[in-house]
């Protein structure tokens, strides 16, 4: 049996996917195990953590894994990695891979937030990411929860439950604060006010892909995809409807593991033409 | 004894000074005839602070609220101050303020919690033109605020800090949240926190001296008269030496920087309370 690892060093959290490849032509690689650890300031030291883990969680020795590709703003702090490859092309990769149907990857993480066209073979067409700010990510929605004393889980659904939502006056993540410190002020209630943030990162999200054509299948990737408030607002603004896979927040992490697993075909192909040829 | 009021409503604190009606004959204009001050941290009330900043400033002056015969406010909350006489731009009062305390100024550089403003002065201290970095946070005090946060120290000890800075580090984000991932690459990288302070100071420099540029600042023939400083920021003194390494230039920080545009706006709301009343003023300090 063939292992390959991807190891996505993320700015918030460091995720790890293992594959096993499958066997003939005709089975897919399956994942054998998953593991995600806080980035903190020692980068290569959470992309290891988040390998050792994911090998435990396998029951593998990490010198069963025959190839490591990293991928995240992280990538080339991993000591141990032996590739590496840009999470555009990981998260493309890796939602053709749970859903081959998808068109976009919409990938919202703690520090950045990207739009990816992608082509049927899963391969990257086209991308914008934020660059110069961060609007419409996920420190935006932390930010908007620990201002309103809530916890980061809370307020996807609580979203949910507005009414009456609050235009917000602001896409900074900074100033956000003190605009939902007066909505507050002014009696507004906190479900309104979070429905009012998910809308602006909506918003801001498509402002973002504008030259690039959202085209159905749509995939959230990314950890913001598991706030059902913020995949709404999305389909809301988009007038689309979005698909998350349970593999959400791994998908950088798997794309890479299918990069990995390929170089490591490619290597027992060759290995195996050499030896025919001895 | 009457006396004037002037609250700014900042994002971040709220100001108060007492002058007294006097104020505008004074000789010697750079002696500030503040009588008392308060300051208080604006939170979501803006009322509530305003009121608070100014009960602060009363006592400090020894003063009643019955002597208060006329209150103007400034800062972006000065609309939600229903006790108010007057209401001004913080361009305006700043503008006033600092020419109260360097009647020569050309120009105001004014750096709160949340907004950076650039003001150009003509020769007689009116403003000629200005220049707002409200959308975001960049190149703002909250920048400062955040950064002294993740790197576990005083605000107050960032500026001293800075001055000690041998090897200052970049910090290309203009962002200041995306800016906090650098520093904290910076500090496992093992710099040293003064460079990394220095470092932060200067990206809000290099933000300020883009705006005060494109006002005109430099190039309008009156370099020879002095650049003011003010706002919280402006007690930085690690700031203050990014910004004279930029501009070739002194800048002039007047005492209590963060009060400049309260002092501002008490001096017009003083100038507008005489008016009103038929009063004649001194013509050499009209505003």
């Amino acid at each position: 049996m063939r292992f390959a690892a991807g190891v996505d060093v993320g700015s918030t959290q460091t995720k790890a996917v293992i594959l096993a490849a499958g066997e003939g032509d005709s089975e897919s690689p399956r994942i054998v195990a998953r593991a995600v650890v806080d980035t903190g300031a020692h980068v290569s030291r959470a992309a290891e953590r988040a390998f050792h883990a994911a090998c435990r969680e396998a029951g593998l020795d990490p010198r069963e894994i025959g190839l490591v590709v990293g991928t995240g703003y992280g990538r080339y702090k991993i000591a141990f990695g032996h590739a590496q490859v840009t999470e555009i092309s990981c998260h493309a990769r890796g939602a053709h891979f749970v859903l081959p149907e998808t068109r976009t990857v919409i990938d919202i993480g703690g520090q950045d937030a990207k739009v990816i066209r992608v082509g049927p073979e899963g391969e990257v067409r086209d991308f914008v990411m934020n660059d110069k700010c961060a609007a419409g990510t996920g420190r935006f929605l932390a930010n908007a929860a620990e201002v309103l004393g809530l916890r980061l889980e809370e307020i996807g659904p609580l979203s949910l439950q507005a009414t009456d939502p609050v235009k917000l006056t602001t896409v900074c993540t900074v100033f956000v604060e003190s605009d939902i410190l007066s909505y507050l002020a002014q009696g507004r209630r906190p479900e309104d006010i979070l429905r009012g943030v998910h809308l602006a990162i909506a918003r801001r999200t498509v402002s973002l892909a504008r030259r690039i054509p959202i085209e159905p299948a749509v995939t959230f990737t990314g950890g913001v995809a598991r706030n059902v408030g913020m995949v709404r607002a999305l389909e809301e603004v988009l007038g689309l409807s979005i698909h998350v896979s349970p593999e959400f927040h791994f998908m950088g992490a798997l794309g890479a593991a299918l990069f990995a697993l390929d170089r490591l075909e490619h290597r027992a192909e060759v290995g195996a033409a050499r030896h025919e040829r001895n | 004894m009457s006396c004037i009021a002037g609250i700014d409503v900042g994002t971040g604190f709220t100001k108060a000074v007492l002058v007294d009606v006097t104020a505008e004959d004074s000789s010697s204009p750079r002696e500030a005839p503040i009588l008392g001050r308060g300051i208080t941290r604006t939170g979501a009330y803006l009322e509530d602070a305003a009121r608070h900043a100014l009960r602060q400033a009363l006592h400090a002056a020894g003063r009643d609220r019955s002597e208060v015969v006329y209150v103007a406010v400034t800062g972006f909350g000065r609309y939600a101050v229903g006790f108010r006489d007057i209401q001004i731009t913080e361009i305006t009062s700043g503008a006033r303020g600092a020419t109260w305390f360097f009647p020569e100024a050309s120009a105001v550089l004014d750096i709160g919690n949340q907004s950076t403003r650039a003001i150009r002065l003509d020769a007689r201290g009116k403003v000629s033109a200005f220049k707002m970095n409200e959308k975001c946070a960049a190149g703002s005090g909250s920048f400062l605020m955040r950064a002294a946060k993740y790197l576990q120290i005083e605000l107050e000890e960032l500026g001293e800090l800075s001055l000690r800075a041998t090897h200052p580090q970049p910090i290309s984000s203009v962002c200041a949240v995306l800016a906090e991932s650098e520093i904290i690459n910076h500090v496992s990288a093992g710099a040293a926190i003064e460079d990394i302070v220095r470092g932060v100071h200067n990206s809000l420099a290099d933000r300020a001296v883009l705006l005060l540029r494109r006002v005109g600042v430099g190039s309008d023939g009156r370099e020879a008269s002095p650049l003011v400083f003010i706002g919280g920021v402006a007690r930085q003194r690690g700031m203050i030496a990014a910004l004279e390494e930029r501009l070739g230039r002194a800048v002039w920080v007047p005492p209590e920087c963060e009060f400049v545009c309260a002092v501002g706006a008490a001096l017009l709301g003083l100038h507008r309370w005489r008016k009103v009343r038929g009063e004649a003023f001194p013509s050499s300090t009209s505003p």
